[in-house]
């Protein structure tokens, strides 16, 4: 954004530059007179000719050009400062002079295009040069006011101050859009993190779930040395889901047994224990698998050596063989699989694969696992995105200010001549400073203007049309016809947050209409093209607060957007890690009663084919089937609610299994509790030692929550919410159904 | 007699595939079983009329490949997993396997689901039902309400009679519905021998028209 603000803000300055660079001079031209009129074309052709070329060379060129062409400029316009003599004529009543905005426009635009130092240096050179030259024209005299020097000193200051307070805000919105693509990263990081850990786990209870679910559906009469085997693996992997489920898991048995179902032989390189988060563990076990395959299929060697590096930062395990190897550029993502799949899934986790091989020299995967995942922290809270808006009203206000006490002030108490009465001068200064006093206050207290706009533009209005009429004619839109240009700045504190069409029109009928009072009025004090020169030197600078104000609103958009999005993934992650611990929490409370069970049967204490054992090994495999299928990413609180109810009936000795198949809506709460008590009357009546099930369906615009239970039927119930229900009866089992259509 | 081979890396639950066979009707013949899939390729399992594979979750996911594998050379496979989501059937039956089982569903549907992979006839257990019934996949075939409503309420229930007393239909109305469903699935899944044989098969029996697919 920031890039994206500084070449558009070139463009801008190099085209306001141009355009009323060129305008103010072809008016004066035209209609105003010169001492020496074919030096002045001829002046004013160059100038003009100079400034297109510096402007289009400067968008287009390279850096170094960027770098000396401003200097070039900088002694164009101080030999133009010099030809005062010719192209100027000492006219207090001109108002201004085409040469002075060209200094002005020169010294406001620089800023967009040389760094502070030189725009330091090219002031003082433009002002030094205007100086000699006025004072060749006009020795003494009104050409050579010693104000102009800080003034267009303070000028420079102001549009500097403004360009890096815009550069400010492009950068802090640049942060805040990185910021929340970061955390969206990490985000993603922790959600395959997550998931790889919460397979893992569910990978660990399988084999003990499959072996109470064998037992709980009656297939062995009794009790075998393989079965109570099998028990023992099944305590052993369960002690490891222990421990995995605290978050930590040992890589290295976890490497031997992935790596030990290819027919290679493995030589260790590894610490005894090298205990890692269980997501870290099985994405390099994973690793390892399809490193070690690959050598069994492609690299026509059975020997394979398998390192493990640890230190405070990463993990790294190499794979090295002798084998054939392959040219890494020439060999397909196919053909060698490892490559494509590995490295996507290292990645996944905030990792990295690296496969090193050539042709004769064997191959060597290297992956790196890190051991501190960085936190990207949230810096951006404190970026409000509406700060720099309010910063740019602030430096307006502040300028305002600073004009109508400075100068305006000064000005209309040294010119009480020009004025029918003092009175409606001092009222409109007054007024005036009370308008910017109030957008002041509007901004300090942070409200919108809203409805007060109109009646302080209105308020504006009056008192500017007030000013004029009180300005003797033969003084209109001289210098003490002060409210002319300046009552303009209370119209751009005003208007400035809104749209820059309406900003200029609302402007430019500010200006019309005086110039018209103007008109009416007959002789004024300023020829036609001393107003136009007077008029565009404020004018251009108040329309380029219009610009900076829509630039900044634009990123103040794109940035509170973004961090709108970053709070969102924040809160997202929140949940889901808290989803995750819980269920981690969950997988290890199991061990307390799966483990008697394993524990019975693996010392043979247990007879499996003894139904009260029976119907306890089913109720437990139903159980830990619920939570292996249970995904975090969709847990919600109508499962959390039916899980409730389902731990309730298994207290009572029903086996519930539990199937939940489809994305489900959001559902309002009391929709949700209209599904959910069928449900738990059916399972709170169920007859103990039976088996029960319970099932829900979801697509996207509908939710049946379904009970099938040898229960009470319960008693006829109305609809409501959206919800209906039904039971069927068939041979002593009540099926019973909630069912909720959402809006189509 | 139906033979079949056992891919499963855990005894016990060979042990109770082994016995469901055994008193099946008529019975099927478990000519090997073993923890890996190599047993599916060598005799005498290679000549088996049905795979029954465990997706085998481990350390390095489901097994996928295996199963495409044995798709491909023209086997019939009946996936019996502990894995009881939506995507992982759906999966499955995308690569072309005959049908999904769950685990749990072991002692109600293996035998039947073996037996219709022999005949080669669809066959739709509950928790595959659910699977098609709530899939939001933009590739899922074009069902009727009715098949909609048949494919929800055999996954809710415990028997095809509960689903035909409930929407007031015959057994043999739900049996279609669900094999008309399971044939639409074919249809847009992989290309695969099993795939031609399930839509071929409904086209001759009349289950199914060509404007239908």
């Amino acid at each position: 954004m920031e890039q994206r603000l500084l070449r558009n803000g070139l463009r801008y300055a190099l085209g306001l530059r141009t355009v009323v660079i060129g305008l103010s001079s072809t008016v004066y031209l035209v209609l105003g007179t010169a001492p020496d009129r074919v030096m002045a074309v001829a002046v004013v052709l160059t100038l003009n000719a100079w400034s297109i070329g510096y402007a289009v060379a400067l968008v287009r060129g390279s850096r170094r050009t960027r770098r000396w062409l401003p200097l070039a400029d900088v002694a164009v316009v101080c030999g133009a400062c010099l030809t005062q003599t010719w192209t100027v004529v000492s006219d207090p009543s001109g108002g201004s002079t085409w040469i002075l905005v060209v200094v002005n426009l020169v010294v406001v635009t620089y800023p967009w295009q040389v760094g502070w130092p030189q725009l330091a240096g090219a002031t003082a050179a433009i002002v030094t040069a205007y100086f000699v030259g006025a004072t060749l024209a006009d020795p003494g005299g009104w050409l050579a006011d010693p104000a102009i020097g800080p003034w267009t000193a303070a000028q420079a200051a102001l549009s500097w101050g403004l360009y890096r307070f815009v550069r400010r805000g492009a950068r802090a919105a640049d942060r805040a859009v990185d910021g929340a693509a970061q955390l969206r990263r990490a985000a993603a990081i922790a959600a395959a993190r997550r998931r790889d850990e919460r397979e893992y786990l569910a990978a660990l209870h399988d084999t003990a779930a499959a072996t109470l679910l064998m037992v709980g559906s009656g297939v062995l009469a009794r009790n075998t040395p393989w079965l109570a085997a099998q028990a023992r693996r099944d305590l052993r992997e369960l002690q490891r889901s222990a421990d995995a489920a605290q978050g930590e898991t040992d890589l290295v048995p976890l490497l031997r047994d992935a790596a030990g179902t290819a027919a290679v032989h493995v030589t260790w390189y590894t610490p005894d224990r090298l205990p890692l988060p269980a997501a870290d563990a099985v994405a390099l076990g994973r690793g390892v698998r399809e490193a070690v395959t690959n050598v069994a299929r492609h690299a026509g060697t059975d020997r394979v050596d398998i390192r493990v590096d640890h230190d405070p930062d990463q993990v790294t395990v190499t794979i090295i063989d002798r084998g054939v190897g392959f040219e890494p550029a020439r060999v397909g993502p196919d053909r060698y699989g490892v490559t494509r799949s590995l490295v996507e899934r290292m990645t996944r986790i905030g990792g990295r694969a690296r496969i090193d091989s050539r042709p004769g020299h064997g191959t060597t995967v290297t992956l790196t696992c890190p051991r501190v995942v960085t936190d990207s922290g949230g810096t951006d809270r404190d970026v409000i995105a509406a700060s720099f808006q309010r910063g740019l009203r602030w430096a307006v206000v502040v300028l305002s200010l600073a004009i109508l006490l400075l100068l305006d002030l000064a000005r209309l108490l040294t010119s009480r001549e020009a004025y029918v009465s003092l009175w409606p001068q001092l009222l409109t200064w007054a007024g005036l400073t009370a308008v910017t006093l109030a957008v002041g206050v509007a901004t300090w207290r942070d409200r919108p203007l809203g409805r007060w706009r109109l009646p302080l533009l209105a308020l504006v209005f009056g008192l500017s049309a007030l000013a004029t009429s009180s300005v003797r004619p033969e003084y209109l839109l001289g210098p003490a016809h002060w409210s002319e240009g300046d009552a303009g700045w209370q119209v751009v504190l005003l208007m400035m947050d809104t749209r820059i069409a309406a900003f200029a029109a609302v402007l430019a009928a500010q200006y019309l209409m005086t110039f018209g009072q103007a008109a009416l009025a007959g002789e004024a004090a300023l020829s036609v093209a001393g107003a136009v020169s007077a008029t565009w030197a404020v004018l251009a600078f108040q329309l380029a607060i219009a610009m900076i104000a829509t630039v900044l609103r634009a990123m103040a958009g794109s940035s509170a957007k973004a961090l709108a999005a970053a709070e969102r993934v924040r809160t997202a992650e929140a949940v889901a890690r808290h989803l995750h611990t819980d269920r981690a929490d969950r997988m290890s409370a199991l061990a307390t009663t799966t483990v008697p069970l394993l524990d019975g049967l693996a010392r043979d204490e247990l007879d499996p084919g003894d139904e009260a054992v029976r119907r306890s090994c089913a109720a437990e495999a139903a159980r830990m089937r619920r939570l292996i299928a249970e995904d975090t990413g969709t847990a919600d609180s109508l499962a959390h609610e039916l899980r409730a109810c389902i731990e309730l009936a298994e207290r009572n000795g029903v086996t519930v299994s539990f199937a939940d198949r489809g994305t489900r809506p959001e559902l309002p709460p009391p929709v949700r509790r209209r599904l959910v008590e069928p449900a738990i009357a059916a399972l709170a009546t169920a007859r103990g030692g039976t088996a029960a099930r319970l099932t829900v369906a979801s697509t996207g615009r509908s939710v049946t929550v379904s009970v099938v239970a040898a229960c009470q039927p319960p008693p006829p119930t109305p609809d409501g919410d959206g919800v209906h229900r039904s039971t069927t009866v068939t041979g002593g089992r009540c099926w019973i159904q909630a069912n909720w259509q959402g809006e189509q | 007699m139906i033979t079949a081979v056992v891919v499963d890396d855990h005894p016990v639950v060979v042990a109770g595939v082994r016995a469901w066979c055994a008193l099946a009707d008529p019975p099927i013949e478990v000519v090997a079983a073993g923890p890996t899939v190599a047993v599916a390729w060598l005799d005498p399992g290679a000549s088996a009329d049905v795979v029954v594979l465990d997706l085998q979750l481990d350390v390095t996911g489901p097994a996928y490949g295996d199963l495409k594998r044995l798709v491909d050379a023209g086997r019939q496979v009946v996936v019996y997993s502990m894995r009881d989501d939506r995507d992982s059937a759906l999966t499955a039956l995308d690569i072309g396997a005959f049908t999904y089982l769950t685990k749990a569903e072991g002692a109600d549907h293996l035998v039947a689901a073996i037996t219709a992979a022999a005949a080669g006839t669809p066959y739709t257990p509950p928790a595959l039902a659910g699977a098609f019934g709530t899939d939001e996949r933009p590739q899922r075939p074009r069902l009727s309400p009715r098949e909609h409503q048949v494919l929800i309420e055999w996954f809710h229930s415990e028997s095809k009679e509960m689903v035909a007393h409930r929407l007031r239909l015959t057994v043999h109305r739900v049996n279609s519905c669900l094999e008309r469903v399971r044939v639409k699935y074919a249809n847009v899944g992989r290309e695969a021998p099993t795939k031609a044989a399930l839509v071929a098969r409904a086209l001759q029996d009349g289950l199914i028209t060509t404007d239908e697919l």
